[in-house]
Parts: structure tokens; sequence; C-alpha cells
């Protein structure tokens, strides 16, 4: 094997009293795609940042070529070939694909001649082997498109080590096999990429190796052919975990909570129709503009539709805001958290009531804090949320805990029907079982639950019934025992014929 | 200990401090400067200024901003003005100004929150416009004929040596403090302010909301115009020029974040204290005015940084 390219020699990082990183060493090779996997709060993150430069060990060092090196940001860590990309991929949204490529090119002054640019952009473009119009605005691309930017952005530097920050938690199944491929066509060029995901089939379609990292220490790196999923779940989560994906029916009730009939909004879908049943989980599955997340909005009262009808719980129902929508008693969990769940800087305690504000005032207004704080320990406590106290802001907790808050400030309202959007993406394995879980134990209360998910084994493993979507049309409503992965994948692509309401 | 550490190295516990220094060197310096006559003589002096920045409190919290507020104020003193010469007794054009605050305020809501633009925008449009209106009221003229308990009212003390005006800052700004940090309104104020869609998502209806707010610091302006004609017992009409600046400045160095969610009425309350006895002392040691708005200037930035700086480390503190 040759020298590594990148290696971290017994990194420790502290933040304060926490620790970070314990002694983390690791060796990243020309040519490989190596998977990080570790539950949320494993250090995953702090160990891209001592890599890119964003931190610096507090002991330790990083070593490329084999000399140590201080990386004093990613500035730094660029110019030595260290690159990573997130999830949100950063393109300038008014620029095309060429500009958005050589946007950090500076070294060869402020006239450049455009053919040029094109044609080595071209040169980039077909490197990563994604078709891609030069001329296309970056806010027209797709989310995938705008990653691949991102990657020939990083080539254009002369990448040598890229590190992919979960790049496909927001893509739909046919993008992030694209991107996928770019990976490993990389690898096979002779980066060395450093692959995070919590999608676990992903890692073993694509890694050369794997490691597992637990509460900021090394535990293994092995060959990918020495792994199972069973034996990384376990190093992960330090215990075995079993059964994570395993249908387990709910018992729909004979109450219909909610019948759509025909619903439509001009332009964005048209002619959705199905019941959803107390005690029942539906999933809605579909690639990412299948416009799932608009038929929930339109139920919850932010976009509401143009034609058709909503019976909820009997009555005809159509809900101008989300205040109506609340009042009826229907929650939707946002997908983006960042954006439309919660308020990142305030505490816990403010997040969980927010929904519920009533609940802790007094007649006259006034903050009743005292009761505040029971209800927000009493979610804590009840949905596990692991957080030094309740005053603790949002912002700090991992990707799984702020989700359970989320959750949280819905169950306050006491909903009747939980619209549930993407509810666990981007969190880790353990978290990911107890939401499932949190979801079950409402619908066994007598809840309904429509579940939004592009995770297919989520969707096989929660939904009683599976409604698959695409380009704003329902295709088919299948039975859970009928469903299969292919199945829904094929009707989601238009790969099946959409079903005629019978 | 650590608590208090932490206290300390907040914006609020650092301008405490400085406040605490600047009363003792003025103290030290100018022996008269602790009298209770030189304190309400201070505070008299920017009367209107300080009750409008309360109400400005509440419109950054909520990630807006009133620039119009100087020229309600001018509006305001102009339009009793004008109102009285025309026969009005002043009892009624008091609540006639009023309305005229609260319709202007209105107005702007309508636009922020109906119409979609920014606050930024539409209010600097009425900045223009209420200026406009009151010069259209009074012309050129000085307008001074008021009735005498009006006059009265605006410079004598009203409960021992408290003037009115006074009277009603503190109760603005005890009442203001309240509801901003023990009330669900003031709990909705930080939300809406830290993300809009997401309290909107929340079943918040943050138009009403800004609506309110905007509608407050209109008729709360007017109050500080009817005030101001009181004090000075004359209008005219630049009455209150350029106020919104100062009082903008008043509510930013109390640590009112300008992107909206951070800040409390204790720092507001605190940075009125720190600016009026800061200038107050510098005018009694024959400072100009042009370098104790520098002054001013230098601790407006220091108001920004400050709190970045503590805040940068106790968010890598915290960061795993």
């Amino acid at each position: 094997m040759s020298a590594p390219v990148l290696s971290l020699r017994s990194v420790t990082k502290r933040f304060g009293a926490t620790l970070a990183l314990d002694a983390m060493s690791l060796d990243l090779f020309p040519g490989e795609v190596h998977a990080i996997v570790g539950e949320n709060g494993a250090g995953k993150s702090t160990m891209i940042k001592t890599m890119t430069g964003i931190h610096r060990p507090t002991s330790g060092m990083v070593e490329i070529d084999g000399d140590p090196v201080t990386l004093t940001g990613p500035h730094d860590a660029r110019d030595l070939g260290v690159t990573a990309m997130y999830q949100e991929p950063m393109v300038f949204p008014d620029l095309d694909v060429a500009e958005n490529i050589f946007i950090s090119k500076t070294d060869e002054g402020l006239l450049q001649r455009p053919a040029d640019l094109r044609r080595r952009a071209a040169d980039l473009t077909a490197r990563i082997g994604m078709r891609l119009d030069l001329d296309r605005l970056a806010s027209q691309l797709t989310l995938a498109e705008q990653q691949a930017v991102e990657i020939a952005r990083a080539l254009s530097q002369d990448v040598r080590v890229l590190i992919m920050d979960e790049p496909t938690a927001a893509l739909s199944a046919h993008e992030a096999e694209q991107l996928r491929a770019v990976a490993v066509r990389l690898a096979r060029q002779g980066v060395a990429v450093v692959y995070i995901s919590h999608r676990l089939e992903e890692i073993f379609e694509i890694a050369d190796r794997v490691t597992v990292i637990r509460d900021g220490q090394h535990i293994s790196t092995r060959p990918i052919a020495d792994v199972t999923s069973e034996t990384m779940i376990a190093e992960m989560v330090g215990r075995e975990v079993d059964h994570f994906f395993e249908h387990v029916p709910s018992k729909a009730r004979a109450e219909t909570v909610l019948e759509v009939r025909g619903l439509a909004r001009e332009g964005v879908f048209e002619d959705i129709s199905f019941d959803l049943h107390a005690g029942e989980i539906l999933c809605m599955a579909g690639l990412i503009g299948a416009r799932r997340t608009d038929v929930a909005l339109a139920l919850f009262g932010i976009a509401p539709a143009t034609s058709g009808s909503i019976r909820y719980k009997g009555s005809p129902f159509s809900p101008p805001s989300p205040r109506a929508a609340i009042a009826a008693g229907i929650a939707y969990v946002s997908e983006d958290r960042r954006k439309l769940g919660l308020a990142m800087p305030m505490s816990i305690r403010a997040n969980i009531t927010l929904a519920k504000l009533s609940d802790v005032l007094s007649p006259s207004g006034f903050l009743r804090r005292r009761r505040e704080i029971e209800i927000a320990r009493a979610f804590r406590e009840r949905l596990n949320i692991r957080a030094a106290d309740v005053e603790t802001a949002v912002e700090n907790l991992s990707g799984g805990n702020q989700q359970k808050v989320m959750l949280a400030k819905w169950l306050t309202v006491k909903p009747d029907l939980l619209i549930f959007d993407e509810p666990t993406r981007g969190i880790d394995v353990g978290a990911k079982a107890e939401v499932h879980q949190l979801i079950r134990d409402f619908v066994a209360d007598g809840g309904a639950a429509l579940v939004i998910s592009s995770d297919l084994p989520e969707v096989m493993a929660m939904g009683d019934r599976i409604a698959v979507m695409r380009e704003g049309r329902l295709m088919d409503i299948l039975d859970n025992a009928e469903a299969t992965q292919e199945r829904v994948i094929a009707l989601a692509t238009g790969q099946a014929p959409m079903q005629e309401a019978s | 200990m650590r608590a208090m550490l932490a206290r300390l190295q907040s914006w609020e516990g650092f301008l405490t401090c400085v406040v605490i220094f600047v009363i003792l060197y003025n103290t030290a310096l100018t022996p008269q400067f602790m009298t209770m006559g030189n304190q309400i003589n201070l505070f008299q002096l920017s009367i209107e200024k300080v009750i409008v920045a309360v109400a400005m409190t509440f419109v950054i919290v909520n990630a807006e901003i009133d620039l119009s507020v100087g020229s309600m104020m001018g509006l305001a003193a102009c339009a009793f003005g004008w109102l009285v010469q025309q026969g009005v007794p002043a009892g009624a054009a008091i609540p006639l100004v009023l309305l005229i605050g609260a319709a202007g305020g209105a107005f702007n809501a309508y636009f922020i929150t109906r119409v979609g633009l920014p606050s930024l925008v539409v209010t600097l449009a009425t900045l223009i416009g209420f200026r406009g209106l009151a010069r259209v009221l009074v012309e050129d003229r000085g307008i001074t004929d008021f009735p005498d308990w009006f006059d009265r009212l605006g410079q004598q003390g009203l409960i021992g040596p408290f003037p009115l005006s006074l009277i009603v800052f503190a109760l603005l700004i005890v009442a203001g403090h309240v509801l901003l940090a023990h009330t669900g309104f003031g709990r909705r104020t930080y939300v809406i302010g830290t993300n809009r869609e997401v309290a909107e998502y929340a079943g918040i209806d943050t138009a009403r909301h800004k609506q309110i707010l905007f509608v407050a610091s209109g008729t709360i302006a007017a109050l500080a115009g009817l005030l101001y004609a009181a004090r000075v017992g004359a209008v005219r009409g630049d009455v209150a020029f350029g106020f919104e600046l100062d009082i903008i400045t008043i509510v930013l160095l109390g640590g009112v974040s300008i992107f909206g969610g951070v800040g409390t009425m204790i720092g507001t309350a605190l940075s009125i204290l720190l600016v009026l006895n800061l200038r107050n002392g510098m005018a009694l040691m024959n400072i100009t005015g042009h370098i104790q708005t520098g002054v001013i200037g230098v601790l407006l930035i220091a108001s920004v940084i400050v709190p970045r700086l503590s805040l940068r480390r106790r968010r890598q503190e915290a960061a795993p």
C-alpha cells in the first residue's frame, strides 16, 4: 500500500470540560473511499474540523504526506489539498455553473477568459462523470448537481482529500446514486475520499474501508469485506441492537381521522385522495420534488389547496392558517429543523412550550416559569432528550436531540393527526430507533400519523400503508404486506404505471 | 462565583460597571452632579427620546425597525399645535393626536405585514412623509399659544419634583420590562424576532403581533411628541428632527441585536442611564457635543463587538 496522504496521530480535542476527541488516530490513503460511521455526538464533526483546520488539536498532530502540519483554517487546509463538503452545497445561486466552479480561483488576475474557463469547467465535470450544462444558473440545479459543482470546484483546486459529510442526506434515491458514483470515480483517480453517512447501505455499496468511532474514540478500522451492518451498528452504539427495521404493524381503528378527496393545488399537486385512520401510520414515499411536503402544507394551512376536499374527524375542513390547523389538533413536524422547526438560539424549554404557549400562561398572560420548566423536564425525560438541562440552547444539541425537541413541541398540543416530514433525516441509528418508537407510541394511543420519508428502509418499517407520490400525483397506496422496496422505487421513479383509483 | 463572573462578562454586566464608573467619576469631578435637580434635569433634556426607546426595544427585538418615530413625534407636536390654533380645546386635541400616532403606526404595519415590504423601507418612506405632513401643518411658523395647564404639565413637577414625562417614562419602562420578560406577548416577540417562520409554523399570528408593535410604536411616539410640545412650550416643523437615530443608538447600545431575538429592557434602561450620564458629565466638563457623539459612537461599536467575542468563546466551548 502507498503512503497515507493524511494522518491523524493521537489527536485529542477538548472543549472546556468535554472531551470531543480522545487520542484519535487514522490514516487516509490515496484512492480509497474511507467511510466513517458513529452516532451523532461521537466526534465525527470535530474530527473533520481538525482535518480542515477549523479546530486545532489540543494535543496530537495532523500529518500530510508524513509531515506534521499546523492548519490555521479551511483556507490553509485547501491549499494543502484537503476540502470538506456538507449537506448544503455552497453555491452562488445567481452565477452559472462554470463561474461557480472557479469562484475562488484568484491566481489568474482579474481578466479571466470565459472560453478558457468553460473548456476547463467541461474537463472537470467530465472528470466527475456528471453531465452539467455549464451555462445554467446554480439556482436552477438540483441539490445533487449543486454538490457536483462543489466537487468540481474542489477538483479545480487539486483536491487530494475530499471529505463528504452526509452528502446524500437530503437527496432522492436517484440523486444519491449519482453522487455515490462520483465519490467512487474520484477515489479511482487517486483522491482520498472520506465518506460520512448514516445510510449504512450506502457504505456497503461504495466504501473500501470503514472506521467506527464512538465517544471521541477510534473503535475500529476494517476493510468493508470484514464487517456486517450488525457488527458495525453494535460497535457504533456499544451494544447489540436488533430488528431496527422490522415492521411492527399498528392497530388501525375504524374511526377515519382524515379523508382527502381529489385535493389539488394549481401547478403543484393534483388529484390526491387517501384516508387515514386513527391508530395508523401512513407513509408517503417518493423522490425529492414529488410534492409530498406541499400536500402536508395544505393540510396544515400554510399553503391551502385550491380544489378538492378534506374531511377531518368527520367534518369538512380547510384550514386557512397553521393556527386553525393546530387548534383542530393537527401538528406538522417540519423537515427543515433550522429554518422552520426550531428557534435555534433559544432554550429547549422555550422551544418545547412554543406551540401551546397558553399552557404556561396565567389567565392574564404572564409566563408561569415553574410550570414551563416542569413541562419541559417531563418531555426531556419522556423523550430521552440528552442535554445538561432544559435551559440549553437547541443549537448546541445533536440532530437527533433537536428532532426530539421538535417532536416534544408538537406533542404539547396533543394532536390527533401528526404529520412528520422526514422524521430521521441526518440523525444517528440510536436516535432513529427512538424516534420510530415515539411515533409508534403516538399511534398506539389512538393518534393518526402521516410520515413523509425518503428513507426506504424507514418507509418499509414504519408504514402500515405506503402512499407513493411522483411529480405531484399519487401513484398508488400499498399495504405494507404487499410492498417491496423495488415496487416503491418503481412507482416513485415512474417505472411502474399509476394505479387508477378504484 | 462562576455565575457572577459570567454575569460580568455579559453586555448588561459590562454596562452596569461603566454606568457606575461614569457616575462616580462625574460625582468626584463636579459635586453638583448627583443632586436630585441635576439628575431630573438630565433626564428631562432627553425624556422624549428615552420614552420612545422603550417601544423601539420591542420593535428591534422583533427583528424590525421603525425609522419614522422622530417624524411622528414632530407630526404629533405640529398636529397638536395646529388643532389648538384651529380652536380645538387642548384636552380634546390630545386624544386626537394619539389617534394620529396609532394611525401612522397602522399605516406602517399595513405595508410591512400585508404588502410584505421591509420595515426599513416602509418607515424610511414615512420618516419623510410624516415630516412633510408636519411641515405642511405649521408651515414656517412656530406655534406657542398653548393653554397654561399644558405648559405647566411639561415644565413643572407633578408629584414632588418629578414632572409628568418622567413619571410616564418610569411607568412605561417598568411595564415594558414586565411585558417583554414575563409574559406570553414578550416570549412571542423574541421568537418572531429569532425566526419568523418558526413562529408562524407554531401557530403564532406574526402579522398581528407586528401590527400591534408598530401601532404601539406610533402611539408612543405621538405621546412623546406631545410631551415635547408641553416641555418646550412651542412647536415648529423640525421638532424631534433626527431623533430616530439617537433612539435606535440607545437601544442597540443596550445590547439589543439589530438582527432581532436578543436583548432586554434592562439593557435598554442601563444604556439610557449611561448615555444620559455620559453626555451630562461631559457637558459639565465642557466637552463639546461633537466629541460626546463620537464617544457614544465608540461605545456603540463596542456593544456589537464585545458580546460577539464572548459568544464565540461560549460557542466554541459548547461545540463538540
